[in-house]
């Protein structure tokens, strides 16, 4: 039973990872791929101070998230001005940059991680104790990621994500917008990070690098771009679909490459044949 | 006299070595619709994007209502400059009402926490907004059409919902880029009405248009552009009658 909490936290952190994701691509047409260096930020951030100082689980998190909103702001505010394609680009250094630094300082463990992270939550009911922590976390961000895209706020990012020119043109300043919906999604994975930290008690490099991305967007494409119940659909799938591979008994020099092989056509098949996702209807983002 | 409204003092610009506005001098007072005349690339269109801000001029000053206009589109159009598109550039993902509400000036939805939590503000300004776009709607007979996604609806009626949505913006400058073009019968006529009424309220509204007389009916004064400058100003019938005017927007004859 300890096995499923696990799959239950692992699907609501990648709920909260996909939802923030899906609100910067999918609803704000921001092309970043930098999302797990956000995520890592925040579980770094949460980890470090955790074992350092002691101080109680909301505060560390909390500066986990300040930490990576912080960061999101400067990547946004660097390269948004200048034109939206930048910020692939630069998304891109941003991400395998820092994971580099994080690989390769000391204080962060280098490529062996941290992993006194201190126990929070003890006794038998602690899986399910996070369990229902996660999800009620999963809930609140789905919650917000909704209340924000369905207000005049959310009206105004559509519309920029339709024509932004026309959407400048009518009043909205899309500078700010983008910088606010960066660093809201960026926040999130924080939170995302935080949790992590905490549950699995370890973190090292390699769980935040690029292969990440490919996962979270795999989720948000899967699942529907755009849309609020999609990412929360593809976390489902993407995080039950290894454990069916396992399940087949694959020499574990297989299971890697099989596992990136089918996610990159995952992407690919929808993309083609179903751009909306599974929830996602003809209009992507449109109210609900 | 009444309120002079939009104020061109000798606006330049050039794209390299083309120069698509020569020393552009423009008044337009309230009341006023100017017609935007003269052949494909004489900057009529490059005039728009300079006083709305999507283009900055090399030289010159524009003032709206005596204060000097500046800066990119969005600070513009709070300022009070509102435009529409020749090729429309409708939102097309949302509805008709949708597409208009993201267009007033006094915008409820600028701070994400404050239309998070959906403020007793956001809800007053949203549920103006809500009766203004009913009512320029209504004004159109377009009222069934609110909750239609833009796309969907037939293409005289979304060139009437772009006119629609740059009504959102209640300033006093109201520039119409080809409002006519693909326009006919009864969406013409409303056209027509609501460009006639727009500026019996006091806006000062200039129309860059293809159809002579759609101008003439409408316009009390007209200028000639050519190559980035302007030619002529005065009568529609006068630059019509004028030979000069007509070989260089038709060709000439013997050519």
């Amino acid at each position: 039973m300890d096995y499923l909490a696990s799959a239950g936290v692992l699907i609501g952190i990648y709920i909260i990872l996909a939802a923030g994701y899906n609100l910067i691509i999918g609803y704000g047409g921001l092309n970043t791929i930098a999302h797990p260096i956000f995520f890592a930020l925040g579980a770094y951030t949460t980890a470090l101070l955790a074992i350092g100082t002691g101080l109680p689980p909301v505060i560390c998190i909390a500066a986990g998230i300040g930490v990576a909103v912080i960061a999101s702001v400067f990547l946004a505010v660097t390269t948004l001005r200048i034109s939206g394609d930048y910020l692939l680009i630069a998304s891109l250094g941003f991400q395998l940059g820092l994971l580099q630094a994080i690989n390769n300082l000391d204080f962060t463990g280098g490529p062996s991680g941290l992993s006194n992270i201190p126990v929070t939550l003890s006794g038998p009911a602690r899986g399910w104790l996070y369990l229902m922590i996660t999800a009620a976390l999963a809930l609140l961000v789905i919650w917000l990621v909704h209340r924000g895209m369905s207000g005049p706020f959310g009206r105004a990012v559509r519309a920029m994500r339709d024509d932004d020119v026309a959407c400048a043109a009518l009043g909205r300043g899309l500078f700010t917008m983008k910088v606010v919906i960066f660093a809201f999604g960026c926040g999130t994975a924080g939170l995302a990070g935080g949790m992590y930290a905490y549950y699995f008690q370890y973190i090292s490099p390699e769980q935040f690098n690029v292969a990440q991305s490919a996962t979270i967007l795999t989720m948000v494409v899967l699942g529907g771009i755009g849309t609020i119940w999609g990412p929360v659909l593809g976390a489902f799938v993407l995080v039950a679909l290894p454990q069916v591979i396992t399940f087949l008994q694959l020499p574990s020099s297989l299971v890697g490459p099989l596992q990136g092989l089918i996610f990159t056509s995952l992407v690919i098949l929808f993309l083609f044949l179903r751009p909306h996702g599974l929830v996602g209807t003809r209009t992507p983002g449109a109210a609900h | 006299m009444t309120q002079e409204i939009l104020r061109l003092e000798n606006v330049c610009k050039r794209f390299g070595g083309i120069v698509v506005a020569d020393d552009i001098c423009l008044s337009l007072h309230a009341g006023d619709v100017l017609g935007l005349i003269g052949p494909n690339g004489a900057g009529k269109t490059t005039l728009f994007n300079l006083i709305s801000g999507l283009i900055q001029p090399d030289a010159g000053r524009i003032y709206l209502q005596g204060h000097a206009l500046t800066g990119p589109l969005h600070r513009r159009a709070r300022a009070g400059v509102a435009r529409t598109w020749q090729h429309m550039r409708l939102f097309r993902t949302m509805t008709v009402l949708e597409n208009m509400l993201v267009g007033p000036r006094n915008y409820p939805g600028e701070s994400l926490l404050r239309s998070m939590i959906g403020t007793p503000s956001v809800h007053r300004a949203e549920a103006a907004a809500r009766d203004r776009a009913m009512h320029v709607l209504e004004r159109m007979g377009l009222t069934n059409t609110a909750s239609t996604i833009v796309v969907d609806l037939p293409f005289g009626q979304q060139k009437l919902v772009g006119l629609a949505r740059a009504l959102m913006n209640d300033g006093p400058c109201l520039l119409l880029d080809e409002p006519m073009a693909g326009v006919e019968g009864s969406n013409y006529e409303t056209m027509q009405r609501i460009v006639r009424d727009e500026a019996a309220a006091g806006r000062a509204v200039c129309v860059v248009e293809h159809n002579v007389s759609f101008i003439k009916d409408l316009c009390t004064e007209a200028i000639f552009m050519s190559y980035g400058r302007i030619l002529k100003r005065g009568s529609v019938d006068d630059l019509t009658r004028s030979r000069e005017l007509t070989e260089l927007y038709f060709g000439t004859a013997d050519a």
